[in-house]
């Protein structure tokens, strides 16, 4: 791949060509800053880190954008927009189903959402907000298809659509480039699975982390890969949305879901 | 990086802000100049709320106002020259000469 | 600290040139979004670092990409080759010089004394104090007006139905 020719399409912009795989890539990576990869272990412990990693991942859809349109091709820029309209819509009620989690622990830094997350309910049970009863299931139901929409992924693939579209608003890009836009899709598929786990299971919580045993890091790693498994399982089970039931999917299910999620975070912060 | 660089680092974006919204044929080029004037304003605002009053934060929920409000004209403004461009076939200024004495 | 303000300075008055001085209108949209996200590097080094965020989130993730959307749907291939700039570009120089002139001046009058720059805090419990507590009724107001944008740009975007 690193070796195959470089081809730009003759009708193509240059410029918009040649930078669009770093506009779609250059955010994945700034993103994994505030993420907490264990007890104490943070690249950058920011105050602002949800809002951070939900504000530089919306960069990407610019990449796509000038990926749609600098490749001088009539379907490449019809994959682009339809592209740019499902990441737009779907980032609506990811960041909404992130609110009742700010909401009860009062902070956006992610090291202290994870500390938070470390109590337990009984003496034995954990604590995470995955297990807060009906506002927990939500909120991760929600972050979850929004993530697997936000990174193009099955079900939600239309603009990469293998049999639809060639392949999207990557038709024309070939070598290091394109491997730079599937690189950016994994690298976000990663950071979703992170931001879950620190968010919803506690991230580097969990059996036997006191005494040492195990480490948080581990834990961490462990929570991720199960859910990155998860993508990947959705991959291989479920067939592809049409447009504009992908559409109607956001904004008449999901969107109305997370406000009524908030409304009951309102009324679970109320009464405890 | 005293107050006066931020100042003048804005007055300078704003004034390239100017020049684009009085020469540019494209209507959105005059669209995006005006976006530009208006974050001139919002570093402005931000930065006398830094320097002169670091007590509190009312510059800064200014400037989260002047930002909401740019989003709903934009909004606003690009549906009209959607709407425009539908009639007419053009972007450019020239052509939108109907009310023309 | 003050190596990183004179390089996101250059390369916001850089950008801002490319906005107004680009022949190609997606290249100078392009421009645009990078002139914003140095603002909100700008912000997040003035300790507005949920404003920094709320920029981004806003300005590019928002605004820029409908802007996008709009020059991708009203483009003609005619018209790349040609000016950019309509006839009274001298005249507008001239004034906008003068303009960042005057401005530059008045500033120096009344701002070039030396602030003491406080440390940098997280500021979003303050806004968020804020904003529920003395500029509520700012905040309700805007959300009207956001109202009213939404239905008059879902009005105006709809085909004309001719009978």
């Amino acid at each position: 791949m690193f070796f195959k020719e470089d081809i730009v399409p003759q009708g193509a912009d240059r410029w918009i060509h040649w930078l669009a795989p770093v506009a779609a890539c250059a955010p994945a990576f700034i993103c994994f800053a505030p993420v907490p990869f264990g007890r104490d272990i943070v690249p950058v412990d920011l105050d602002t880190g949800v809002l951070f990693i939900l504000a530089i991942s919306g960069l990407s859809v610019i990449g796509i954008l000038m990926g749609g349109w600098g490749s001088g091709n009539k379907y490449s820029m019809l994959g682009g927009v339809r592209a740019a309209a499902q990441l737009v819509s779907y980032e609506i009620p990811r960041v909404l189903s992130v609110v009742p989690i700010l909401m009860l622990y009062g902070t956006q830094n992610l090291r202290l959402i994870t500390m938070a997350q470390q109590a337990r309910w009984f003496n034995f049970f954990p604590k995470w907000f995955v297990f807060y009863p009906v506002i927990g299931q939500i909120s991760f139901l929600i972050f979850l298809i929004c993530s697997v929409a936000e990174t193009n992924r099955t079900p939600f693939d239309i603009p990469e659509a293998e049999s639809e579209l060639v392949a999207g608003f990557h038709t024309e890009f070939s070598g290091l480039k394109f491997a730079f836009f599937f690189l950016a899709e994994y690298a976000y598929v990663f950071l979703a699975s992170a931001m879950a786990a620190a968010l919803f299971f506690g991230g580097g919580d969990g059996l036997w982390v006191r005494g040492g045993i195990i480490p948080s890091w581990l834990w961490f790693l462990a929570k991720t890969s199960v859910l990155v498994f998860v993508f990947l399982w959705f991959r291989w089970t479920y067939p592809r949305l049409r447009v504009d039931r992908l559409m109607q999917f956001c904004w008449k299910f999901l969107l109305p879901w997370s406000f009524i999620n908030i409304a009951l975070t309102g009324a679970w912060v109320l009464v405890h | 990086m005293t107050l006066y660089h931020i100042l003048a680092l804005s007055g300078v974006v704003f004034s390239i802000g100017i020049f684009g919204v009085l020469t540019r044929r494209n209507i959105l080029g005059i669209l995006m100049s005006i976006e530009l004037m208006f974050n001139a304003a919002n570093i402005n605002l931000v930065a006398f709320n830094h320097y002169l009053h670091p007590g509190n934060v009312w510059g800064q929920g200014f400037s989260l106002f002047v930002i909401t409000l740019a989003a709903a004209e934009a909004v606003v403004g690009l549906s009209l020259v959607l709407a425009i461009y539908r009639n007419i076939k053009s972007v450019f200024t020239e052509n939108m000469n109907l009310l023309h004495g | 600290m003050s190596l990183i303000f004179y390089v996101f300075g250059a390369l916001l008055v850089l950008s801002a040139l490319g906005v107004v001085l680009l022949k190609n209108v997606f290249h100078s949209a392009i421009a645009l979004v990078m002139a914003l996200a140095l603002v909100a590097g700008i912000f997040v080094m003035l300790g507005a670092d949920f404003l920094g965020a709320s920029q981004i989130l806003v300005y590019v993730g928002g605004i820029m990409i409908i802007m996008l959307f709009v020059i991708m749907l009203s483009q003609q291939p005619v018209e790349a080759l040609q000016r950019q700039v309509n006839e009274q570009w001298l005249l507008a120089m001239i004034l906008s010089i003068a303009i960042g002139a005057g401005l530059a001046e008045g500033f120096k009058k009344y701002f070039a004394y030396h602030f003491k720059s406080p440390g940098l805090m997280p500021t979003s419990v303050s806004i968020g104090r804020l904003l529920l507590g003395e500029m509520i009724v700012p905040f309700e107001a805007v959300s009207l007006a956001l109202l009213a944008a939404l239905v008059g740009a879902v009005l105006f975007s709809q085909e004309q139905k001719d009978k």
